[in-house]
């Protein structure tokens, strides 16, 4: 209860921090309309002559990735943890961080927060709506429902890997280049696991669990019976994955050894 | 309760040598030598509650280690440690709400949003009272004489209006201990004297306990009646500003200016048998160098003052500044 009204607090000045550099703020969000915008025809051209994948048609292809950019745009506004070597441990802001009694990683999600990424979400619901209406969906009442527990799930399963990967930097302050590496390989979440070698199925689904933030849960909402089971698992995974991350990171501070005066 | 109470606190870093080299990088490839630095080495510190103290010592002698340690940065490699009855590191998040911290290079406040929404902000982080907050506030905005900065955005300040604006942001939960990292450097003489009487202030009405670093001897000779010192990691000196004066100030100087030329020969056949030592500075212009501290000025003007006509007199005592350089050229013997 602290933590939310705290964040909602921390959102509060971020945007008075955004509108206090007017024009930036109007650029910054005409260009982000115009940039969501030609992604989304983008994404739509480029998947209109993506031929059908292993049993799955055009259509639902194009609604598995619709579904897949939602986890990841939240995930992207509240963990925005990119620069976070540069910032918090070459810049020694982490210093301040714990002298304040907020668990330090709820401070640095705060911190550094950029909810205009939120933007996603709206894009990834226009794909999946512009798909799903060409298929014939069968939505039950807790569907939706659903949809929200899945979207969680995968919001967690991502945070959990990064924020782990983020807790090297708490080790050594030199750079690593396995976040966009990181990055790259979520992007097979985006496609039917099925089209993948055994070995790469297995891996996306139980050491770098992608599968969940995509592939699984669409795949349950396109009445594909078979990966249920696996749907059903995201928000389990999701906790476990954000328990480990949440792990590195307490162990990490312990070890963390200040930035230089 | 006591504020700070250290034994045997010690914290070691692991340093990754390198090799020299292209050779070297190879072989520091396969096989890495790493050495450990001891920054800070079994420390003894005990601070009451309500102590103004200095922690001084030059740069690398682990000052900022030991600060780490004890505001809950850093965890301690050894040693035992209690800061305001807590274990630092272990309890950090209900440690922290009874300190505040003033990191002299590094900002508390938010860069771009006004004064006084970060104040809103940090009240929300330690959950501070509506009614509480306001009284303090403007207790402090008065004070420090900050009304007129409120509302703009911290990036704006001077580095005077700054740091005074760090202490409000540092004191708006009220802490029982408070730690200052160089709190008036680079600010000029009229900001560091109020910034020095607001602290003597909040120590005398809240006894909030002060543990300041810093490199301006005259902050210590205006806060702090208790001095500790580091030197390579350990305490080389722990006591009163006063003693470590007396202690280490060989006397005073004191500089004559002579109504005629007097032989030196004279002067000391006069005053002979006492712990002094002249020196010729001009035709007219003597220094006396006192090397007792307990010689007093008076004695050796009796015995002068009727033989010689003395047109100007000024005692210059020695500055803790020069102590302490001398103090660190020199290593400490005394303590």
């Amino acid at each position: 209860m602290f933590h939310l009204r705290l964040l909602v607090e921390y959102f509060k000045q971020y945007m008075k921090t955004r509108m206090s550099y007017r024009g930036d703020f109007l650029v910054q969000f005409i260009s982000n309309f115009f940039h969501q915008g030609l992604n989304l025809v983008f994404i739509l051209v480029v998947f209109q002559h993506t031929p059908s994948l292993k049993g799955w048609s055009q259509a639902e292809v194009i609604f598995i990735y619709g579904y897949f950019l939602i986890p990841w745009a939240i995930f992207s506004s509240f963990l925005n943890l990119w620069s976070f070597n540069d910032r918090y441990i070459i810049k020694g802001e982490l210093d301040r961080v714990l002298t304040r009694p907020v668990h330090s990683l709820v401070q640095v999600i705060m911190e550094t927060m950029a909810p205009e990424s939120l933007i996603g979400v709206l894009t990834g619901g226009i794909v999946m709506g512009v798909a799903g209406w060409h298929l014939d969906l069968d939505w039950t009442w807790y569907d939706p429902l659903l949809f929200v527990v899945f979207t969680l799930g995968g919001v967690l399963i991502y945070a959990g890997i990064f924020i782990a990967l983020t807790s090297i930097s708490l080790y050594t302050d030199s750079k690593s280049d396995i976040q966009p590496i990181m990055f790259n390989i979520s992007n097979y979440g985006r496609y039917p696991t099925n089209i993948y070698h055994k070995i790469i199925q297995f891996t996306l689904t139980w050491i770098l669990p992608f599968a969940f933030v995509g592939f699984y849960p669409a795949s349950y909402l396109l009445d594909h019976g078979e990966w249920k089971i696996y749907a059903l698992l995201t928000p389990v995974v999701g906790a476990a994955y954000l328990a480990f991350g949440i792990f590195c990171w307490n162990r990490g501070i312990k070890h963390y050894r200040g930035a230089g005066n | 309760m006591r504020s700070i109470e250290a034994r045997g606190l010690t914290k070691e870093f692991k340093v990754y040598q390198s090799r020299p080299g292209l050779k070297g990088a190879f072989r520091d490839l396969l096989n890495r030598q790493y050495r450990t630095i001891r920054a800070v080495d079994a420390i003894d510190l005990t601070i009451e509650q309500g102590e103004m103290v200095a922690y001084i010592g030059e740069n690398g002698a682990g000052k900022s280690t030991t600060i780490k340690m004890l505001t809950g940065i850093l965890q301690p490699t050894a040693g035992e440690l209690k800061v305001n009855g807590f274990d630092p590191h272990r309890e950090r998040e209900k440690f922290v709400k009874t300190i505040g911290v003033v990191f002299g290079q590094r900002s508390q406040l938010w860069w771009d949003i006004a004064v006084q929404e970060s104040f809103r902000l940090l009240k929300q982080v330690y959950q501070v009272p509506d009614a509480d907050y306001k009284q303090r506030l403007d207790r402090m905005i008065e004070v420090l004489d900050i009304g007129g900065l409120l509302d703009q955005p911290v990036r704006k300040l001077s580095l005077g209006q700054r740091m005074r604006c760090e202490l409000v942001a540092a004191l708006i939960h009220q802490p029982k201990l408070l730690f200052l990292d160089e709190p008036t450097i680079g600010l000029d003489v009229l900001v560091k004297e109020n910034i020095r009487r607001f602290l003597r202030e909040i120590n005398r009405e809240f006894g909030t306990t002060v543990l300041l670093t810093t490199h301006d001897i005259s902050d210590i000779e205006a806060l702090c009646s208790r001095v500790v010192m580091l030197d390579q990691g350990k305490v080389i000196y722990d006591g009163g500003l006063q003693e470590l004066r007396r202690n280490w100030a060989k006397g005073k100087k004191v500089h004559f200016e002579l109504a005629r030329e007097v032989d030196m020969s004279e002067l000391e056949a006069r005053t002979a048998g006492m712990p002094l030592r002249w020196e010729r500075k001009g035709e007219r212009q003597v220094v006396l160098h006192l090397e007792q501290p307990d010689l007093a000025v008076s004695d050796v003007l009796a015995q002068i003052v009727q033989h010689v006509h003395i047109v100007e007199m000024q005692i210059e005592e020695v500055s803790t500044e020069e102590i302490v350089r001398k103090i660190y050229q020199e290593g400490m013997t005394l303590a």
